[in-house]
């Protein structure tokens, strides 16, 4: 058993939480708040050392007075407090829009629909191996049929129907390999705490 | 109560704590289930395989949480010990503001290893010749887009506040064209980011290390190449350890391959409840 008096806070910690999973407790509500408490002040420390110190307040007193302009579109977010002049948070808001939408717009257009649609494109070097060129139709297919699922213009009967219906099972397909994936992950969390409960504080798993 | 109602209201509490023996109990009597390697490790494997030593860097970055630690560390942990084994130089890098301890935690456990069996300079690891940390960075857009220029713009000093044009390894990494590969470790959709901002217009290969439930949204990218290998939850860091274990890298098995088998045993209680639940379900139904 551990002699470290962090591991022993980590593993009290840790059983506190559990605890919810009998009931809600005084014990649990305890370590939940702490957990609150440490990551606000986790994280204004590391925005402060690592963020507004280096980037922002060394070099405007190192002269670069540049910076008082991100400074002050900064401070602009602080007029909503302010309900005489808080139309002025308008100001970084659209300034972070228009970067934000300039930058992603055609970053999401090529990596997300041009790039992806690539992949769907079925070539003969598709078939070149036969293994390849049978899931190179089943994606296609499975493509055409979800995409038809959900177009709402048109009645879902006749063949429209039929495609809709494939697309309904491509689509059930991807949430039981989500939810799959999902509960590996979940589970994956509690074998990690349970490692770390049997091995570095109990000293009973290597 | 007749036996179909019974299963169908078995107390919560009564499946938590049958899922805790079933994790608990092959720490103590191991199935030794083997690990089938999964195609997109095998690539991500191969990958680094074929990058030549000394000279091209690897960027991990580290963006994971504490919550997510037990499938994302033993995936950094595993390719650390891969790239450091193999002499190719890493440059550490976080964009996630809890990334940093976890990824200092990693970058010294692994080097600490490798250098208690060194008997050489050529065989250790020393930090700013075969890797360096550059920290964690706000505004992670921008600077994924910037590193593609220059490095040195975005990180002027690496984590320990150090110079980063003190150390060898980042006075010849300069940008992106000095990197082999960008490998997001994250517990978040960090990836994308070097997807969409720095593989078009840098070219970079990108991996990824992704927690289980990222990784369906994932297998579009890999399939297209966007990834050069994808690391899918804790079975994605077992198959890695297994890899560079099977290849002589490590000497030590992982964490992640011995949460395997209770991953296995849990993964069947949890068909069975759900056997359980639906025939339950279908005969209270029948009854009504």
């Amino acid at each position: 058993m551990s002699h470290d008096p962090w591991l022993w806070i980590g593993a009290f910690l840790t059983i506190s939480i559990f605890s919810f999973l009998y009931k809600d407790n005084p014990v649990y509500k305890f370590a939940e708040h702490l957990f609150v408490g440490v990551a606000n002040g986790y994280y204004i420390a590391l925005y402060w050392h690592n963020s507004l110190k280096p980037n922002l307040f060394e070099p405007l007193s190192a002269g670069q007075f540049i910076y008082f302009v991100p400074f002050l579109l900064g401070l602009l977010y602080f007029t909503r407090f302010i309900p005489r002049i808080s139309w002025l948070v308008r100001i970084p808001i659209g300034f972070m829009i228009g970067w934000g939408a300039g930058v992603s717009i055609p970053a999401t257009f090529q990596a997300h629909i041009l790039k992806q649609l690539e992949g769907t494109i079925v070539t003969p070097e598709s078939f070149v191996n036969p293994i390849t060129g049978i899931w190179a139709l089943i994606i296609i297919l499975g493509v055409i049929c979800t995409i038809i699922y959900f177009f709402f213009s048109k009645e879902h009967k006749g063949i429209f129907g039929f495609g809709s219906r494939v697309g309904i099972i491509f689509i059930m397909i991807g949430f039981g390999a989500s939810f799959g994936y999902t509960v590996m992950a979940r589970v994956s969390l509690l074998i990690g705490r349970i490692q770390f409960l049997f091995g570095p504080w109990l000293g009973l798993i290597k | 109560m007749r036996w179909f109602e019974l299963i169908s209201r078995i107390d919560r509490r009564i499946i938590y704590l049958l899922l805790t023996i079933f994790v608990i109990l092959p720490f103590f009597i191991p199935l030794k289930i083997s690990q089938n390697i999964m195609y997109q490790t095998k690539k991500l494997f191969d990958f680094i395989e074929d990058i030549q030593p000394n000279d091209k860097a690897v960027i991990i970055s580290i963006d994971y949480t504490p919550q997510t630690q037990p499938e994302c560390h033993p995936m950094a942990l595993a390719l650390l010990k891969h790239c450091f084994r193999r002499h190719i130089p890493v440059l550490g890098v976080s964009f996630d503001p809890q990334g940093p301890g976890l990824a200092v935690e990693a970058f010294a456990m692994v080097a600490n290893e490798i250098n208690r069996e060194a008997t050489n300079h050529q065989d250790s690891i020393i930090y700013g010749e075969d890797y360096v940390y550059l920290g964690w960075k706000s505004g992670r857009i921008a600077a994924i887009i910037q590193m593609g220029e220059s490095i040195k713009d975005v990180f002027p000093r690496d984590y320990f506040r150090n110079l980063i044009d003190s150390f060898p390894l980042t006075q010849r990494i300069r940008n992106y064209k000095d990197v082999a590969i960008a490998i997001i470790v994250a517990g978040a959709a960090y990836s994308d980011e070097w997807v969409m901002y720095a593989q078009p217009r840098y070219g970079i290969r990108v991996g990824a290390g992704v927690t289980a439930v990222m990784a369906p949204e994932y297998y579009p990218y890999l399939q297209v190449g966007q990834f050069s290998g994808m690391l899918s939850g804790m079975k994605g860091a077992a198959e890695y350890e297994k890899l560079i274990f099977d290849h002589g890298y490590t000497k030590v098995p992982g964490k992640a391959g011995t949460g395997m088998d209770s991953q296995s045993m849990v993964h069947l209680l949890i068909i069975v409840f759900i056997l359980l639940g639906n025939i339950g379900y279908f005969f209270t139904r029948r009854k009504r």
